[in-house]
């Protein structure tokens, strides 16, 4: 009944497992699991046990008509970290027209399945510590923005690294819940004094035509509230931003 | 499914489910003593039937828990495997069973408290607590389920093993024998039953585990519906059945060398506790009773408006139960409409007269129909969803046709040949309560085929859980 039900002890099973993830992989979104049988190999009760096995832990999913398979989140999660960013110049233009406007750093920010990646940081009014936001997910607005996007953000950023950064750090599940939930209400996340004490931040959301996050641009001040003024501004430049990185 | 609250619950707040409404602790104190007044000799065998039969139901749930992540649960499942009137016939045979059983948790959790409270007759005391219950019951599904998980399974981790040493204990002692004349729990413990009787023996032993599908209902706010569900509905009857059928085969040996009273008062292992313990055990025993039952009672009306709650969505029922409350994420509307039906009929019933014993074992026998009705369309859909979806294996087929067949032949036997006290009469409540439901499909069948073909929903992957969309 535990989770830890497979042990190091069955390599068979593990390589067979991997096999049908490469199978589904190679194949394509839709496969039958009749079809992953013949191209692993193994006799269908075993497969149809497998494929269970690897969609109840979301490593691969079911296609809506339950007949076919494709490869789930998880399975993107393994590919790796948050994308090589290469922006184009138009979206780079896009950004130095908002830093000219605003009087508060400016940032884009990209996201990765299960990672974000500071993208292009304003060199005048540059972020404190690019690594605090990318690592600590549950603190940083733009981490919220990714989190909050998925089905579960625990499997992303699991409660044990809910670290307290500041006093006003959400270090537990369900503040940090409360959080997300109204960041997917609103469709923007804000946070003040729970990275640095004294400096708050807004992330407006860039996504793709499927609705899928690709970016954010974070507007940063040291302040005591979030800079909310400035949201139009930075959803306008997001929206600008779409096309260019979608 | 939009408004629930969507992958919140882990694996054991979606096992509390499960275990909550099949409610071990609660089973234990009550069922077997019918079982033994229904089949006699057979009740220790009817009691494995029965554990075998639900477990090989359980086994077929699987195959369907493992595909698809549903509100409906059960219905859905038997939905998307047989079709759309089926699929509605086992929901409503559901609905039917959940409100059931939650009219006799009420009663029962109400009954054990009043016992502890103020030991004596007192029916008016109980139909208040009955009432009391369902209000409670109704506050804590609407704040959401997940509340009480923790609780519900550390209550019944403690109150089943208390009573399992009481009875331990009470075994290892030897029973107190009756005195002189008076006949002991003998003449009915090794009574031989006629087939009708034995097959009410099975459908009353089947009663103690009525409720382990119920976790199929969380499959949209579980964390890993795919995983979590199947596990929770396997698992829950499987343990629950050792535990089960250790249980009743103390109290069968217990009761054999008892007063025959003890075995007719309706709560025979409140009175073989009272005659050999003193001090606080039975008291201990009422309080596990009722905590159990007010679980029960919390998870039946979970499981209760989840499947309305999936139905007025489709458009099955209407569709004002499918409003959902923003704040908390649950299916209010068909709260509302079910619990004052929950808390009435108990009241009433108990106001009229009825003895509170026969109220909980009567509900608790229709929830039994009910079950086995929806059980065996799900037994039969699970082999049709997994031909369609191309997955069939000889032992799901070989497994989801015996357990169907088993199941409607216990339903019928039961119902035909049964006892009138026990099977017959409660047949026909049972019948009586299907009618609006198959008025409904055939309704539904003439006007609105299309809001019918959608019965049965589920959890389809959102593109943003696909990796790649495209071939």
């Amino acid at each position: 009944m535990s989770d830890r039900g497979l042990t190091g002890r069955q390599p068979g099973a593990v390589q067979n497992a991997l096999a049908v993830l490469e199978a589904v992989s190679h194949a394509g979104a839709g496969v039958s699991a009749r079809e992953v049988g013949e191209l692993v190999g193994l006799p269908p009760a075993t497969t149809y046990r497998l494929l269970n096995l690897l969609v109840g832990e979301e490593y691969l999913v079911r296609m809506p008509d339950l007949r076919g398979f494709a490869l789930g989140r998880k399975a993107a999660g393994l590919a790796g970290g948050a994308p090589e960013p290469r922006l184009s110049r138009a979206a780079k233009e896009e950004l130095g027209r908002l830093r000219g406007a605003l009087r508060v750093g400016v940032h884009l920010v990209v996201f990765g399945p299960t990672s974000l990646h500071c993208a292009d940081v304003d060199p005048e009014l540059p972020l404190r510590d690019p690594y605090l936001l990318e690592r600590h997910l549950h603190a940083g607005a733009a981490g919220r923005l990714l989190l909050a996007d998925q089905p579960d953000w625990r499997e992303v950023h699991p409660p044990s690294r809910l670290v307290r950064l500041t006093a006003e750090t959400p270090v537990r599940p369900h503040q940090l819940q409360a959080r997300l939930d109204e960041t997917a209400e609103r469709g923007w996340a804000a946070q003040a004094g729970e990275v640095h004490d004294d400096v708050a931040c807004l992330a407006a959301p860039v996504r793709g035509a499927d609705g899928a996050l690709v970016g954010a641009v974070l507007l940063t001040g040291p302040r005591q509230r979030p800079p909310l003024e400035h949201l139009p501004a930075a959803r306008g430049c997001a929206a600008a931003l779409e096309p260019l990185l979608a | 499914m939009e408004g629930l609250r969507r992958r919140r619950l882990g694996f054991l707040e979606v096992l509390a489910q499960s275990v909550a409404v099949l409610a071990p602790t609660a089973a234990l104190v009550t069922v077997p003593a019918l079982v033994v007044a229904a089949g006699g000799s057979l009740a220790v065998p009817a009691f494995a039937g029965a554990a075998l039969l639900v477990v090989l139901v359980a086994w077929c749930v699987r195959h369907a828990a493992r595909r698809m992540a549903a509100v409906g649960g059960v219905y859905s499942y038997c939905a998307r495997g047989l079709g759309p009137v089926p699929g509605v016939v086992c929901g409503w045979a559901l609905v039917v069973a959940y409100a059931a059983l939650a009219v006799s948790s009420c009663t029962g959790a109400a009954l054990y408290a009043v016992a502890l409270l103020a030991p004596g007759h007192h029916p008016a005391a109980v139909a208040l607590g009955a009432v009391l219950v369902a209000a409670g019951a109704g506050l804590v599904t609407a704040r959401g389920v997940q509340l009480s998980a923790r609780l519900v399974l550390a209550l019944e981790a403690v109150s089943l093993t208390l009573v399992l040493v009481l009875l331990g204990a009470l075994v290892l002692r030897g029973g107190t024998p009756a005195e002189g004349a008076r006949p002991t729990g003998a003449v009915l413990v090794d009574a031989v039953p006629s087939a009708g009787g034995a097959a009410l023996a099975v459908l009353l032993a089947v009663t103690a585990f009525v409720g382990f599908e119920s976790s199929s209902v969380l499959g949209v706010e579980s964390r890993r519906p795919l995983l979590y569900v199947p596990r929770a509905v396997l698992w829950t009857p499987a343990v629950g059945g050792v535990v089960l059928l250790l249980g009743a085969s103390a109290q069968v040996v217990l009761l054999r060398e008892a007063p025959l009273e003890v075995l007719l008062s309706g709560a025979p292992l409140d009175g073989l506790v009272r005659a050999e313990a003193g001090g606080p055990l039975p008291a201990l025993l009422d309080a596990a009773a009722a905590a159990a039952f007010v679980a029960c009672a919390g998870g039946s009306v979970t499981a209760l408006v989840r499947v309305l709650f999936s139905m007025g969505r489709e458009g099955v029922l209407p569709r004002t139960l499918g409003e959902v409350r923003e704040s908390t994420g649950t299916p209010v509307r068909a709260l509302l409409v079910t619990l004052p039906l929950v808390a009435l009929v108990p009241a009433v019933a108990l106001l009229a007269g009825a003895a509170p014993r026969a109220v909980l074992s009567g509900a608790v026998t229709v929830a039994a129909f009910g079950s086995l009705l929806a059980y065996a369309l799900v037994s039969a859909s699970a082999p049709v969803l997994l031909h369609r979806i191309g997955e069939l294996t000889p032992a799901a087929l070989l497994g989801g046709v015996v357990a169907s067949a088993s199941c409607t032949a216990l339903l019928v036997v039961a119902a035909v040949a049964g006892p009138w006290a026990g099977g017959q009469s409660l047949a026909l409540v049972f019948a009586a309560l299907m009618v609006p439901g198959l008025l409904r499909v055939v309704w539904l069948r003439r006007r609105h085929p299309e809001r019918l073909a959608r019965a049965g929903v589920y959890d389809e992957p959102t593109r943003r859980s696909v990796l790649r969309a495209e071939p």
